[in-house]
């Protein structure tokens, strides 16, 4: 193996919403020693191709727990020993999930989609100016969504967005808080799915009761639960930092952003290229263990058997793949990026998001033709210790 | 009718959906959201759009065949 002296990793952000240059020198090494936030080693692979053929491979385990290195060390959110996450057990569970997230069942959800960020906007626009977008907009916008799908009472959005939070801790809370949170969340699913249970609705959370119920073979309680708790997760915050993070980034380059209010025709490849380009999250939440030597493209690097490895979203920044790829370009097409991954585990979500992205895009900029940052670009803060890197206040005008 | 040949493995898909929204005259979903080749033979002039469908799908789920495919990328191939 061929690998450098560790880094950090995360790396460090730019202060504005901008792409440090470390994100591009590390494609010069196809394997790149880093040490996690816990501490603990890992590998990260760099190259785009590696990247995308890896996260096809079944020599790396999805099953971290208790053997690869740990991203956190007072979360364990990211490894749990009750969930298999390799085929073919994984298969047969996601399958039946995934019949929520066809294209025809997402663009059914579009015209709901459409009406709550109207509403949003709405209110938006009768409150004051400068507005926070992130709590106006950004996160009330998929947290409607995902409880509207999963059949969340409304009156419980607040109390499972105070738990996620501390849920989804890397660092930003001590241990003990975290483990509360974590309980407190498990107990606030299990009383759901037994609501649910006892009366059954028009939603997600119902479908899969009714298939557990029948099959359990297919679903077991535990991996219900496991499921709800994922899907609220990812369907809530990584779409708000995206959302929030895309339009910093944006309007931090106001002619692009005028290209974009110009033309909403744009909004999907541009959706695309704000997913490519702004890393609202890491990698952090995709560790995988080499159960097997594995050598690299460049036939000389070797994965050793036994290493905890991270795909890198930086690959979304090779050269070799992408033209010109610290440019945000919005008219790129065949934007082939790695942000939900590849392979069998290819974000469940991804539709899902992707919709939601280009109607917020959308809604938004059409709403507000004058739609811009309240403050310098530079002045915007990231939250600490968080799994996700997106902004904590994005003040706009318009 | 065109002289190319698409054909897709419901074993490795996951739903991902992007050849649904990219050519939806060409691929469907079934309910448990399964990709379904709707037209097996689809006209020659949709090739370059079938070629990014294939190159786009996260699990190298389509297959083409006929005159003027370009091979899949080596070395992306799911096992
Ligand atoms: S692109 Fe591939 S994984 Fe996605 S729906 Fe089509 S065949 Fe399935």
């Amino acid at each position: 193996m061929s690998a450098s002296s560790p880094i950090g990793y995360p790396l460090p952000w730019a202060p504005a919403p901008d792409i440090p240059e470390s994100w591009a020198a590390l494609g010069e090494r196809p394997l790149q020693e880093i040490t996690l936030p816990s501490g603990d080693p890992a590998l990260l692979v760099t190259r785009y191709k590696d990247v995308r053929r890896l996260f096809a491979d079944e020599r790396l385990s999805r099953n971290t727990f208790g053997r690869a290195s740990r991203v956190s060390a007072s979360n364990d959110l990211f490894g749990d020993p009750n969930i298999d996450n390799d085929p073919p057990r994984y298969l047969t569970e996601r399958s039946v999930v995934m019949r929520a997230f066809s294209a025809r069942r997402i663009e059914a959800l579009r015209e709901v989609v459409k009406v709550i960020v109207e509403e949003l906007l709405d209110a938006m626009e009768a409150g004051p100016q400068p507005a926070e977008l992130m709590e106006a907009f950004a996160y009330p916008l998929p947290i409607l969504v995902i409880c509207h799908m999963l059949g969340v009472p409304p009156q419980d959005r607040p109390k499972f967005r105070r738990l996620i939070d501390g849920f989804l801790s890397v660092s930003a809370l001590p241990e003990d808080e975290v483990e509360e949170c974590r309980k407190q969340y498990w107990e606030y699913l299990a009383e759901l799915i037994d609501a649910k249970r006892a009366e059954p609705g028009d939603d997600l959370i119902s479908d899969l009761i009714e298939i557990s119920r029948e099959d359990p073979s297919k679903l077991t309680a535990y991996q219900l639960q496991h499921w709800v708790k994922t899907l609220l997760i990812a369907g809530y915050v990584t779409t708000a930092s995206q959302l929030g993070t895309g339009m910093a980034v944006l309007l931090h380059r106001p002619e692009v952003a005028a290209e974009l209010k110009a033309d909403l025709s744009l909004v999907p490849s541009a959706v695309e290229e704000l997913l490519r380009y702004q890393m609202m999250g890491t990698s952090l939440g995709t560790l995988r263990y080499a159960v097997e030597d594995i050598e690299l493209l460049d036939g000389s690097t070797v994965i050793p058997k036994g290493s905890t490895v991270l795909l890198s979203q930086e690959s979304n920044m090779d050269p070799a793949e992408f033209d010109d790829p610290l440019k945000l370009d919005i008219h790129r097409t065949d934007n082939h990026h790695l942000t939900f991954g590849a392979g069998i585990h290819f974000c469940a979500g991804a539709a899902l998001a992707r919709m939601e992205l280009q109607e917020a895009t959308e809604g938004l900029l059409r709403r507000f033709p004058g739609l811009r940052l309240a403050v310098p670009g530079e002045e915007l803060k990231r939250p600490v210790g968080g799994f996700l890197a997106g902004y904590t206040e994005i003040p706009v005008s318009w | 009718m065109g002289s190319l040949r698409v054909s897709a493995d419901r074993e490795s898909c996951v739903t991902s959906s992007l050849c649904v929204y990219r050519l939806p005259q060409v691929f469907d979903q079934d309910a448990e959201g399964r990709v379904l080749v709707v037209d097996e033979q689809p006209p020659d002039g949709l090739l370059r759009e079938l070629q990014r469908a294939r190159r786009g799908c996260p699990t190298r789920s389509i297959r083409l065949e006929g005159p003027g495919v370009e091979p899949d990328e080596a070395g992306e191939a799911t096992p």
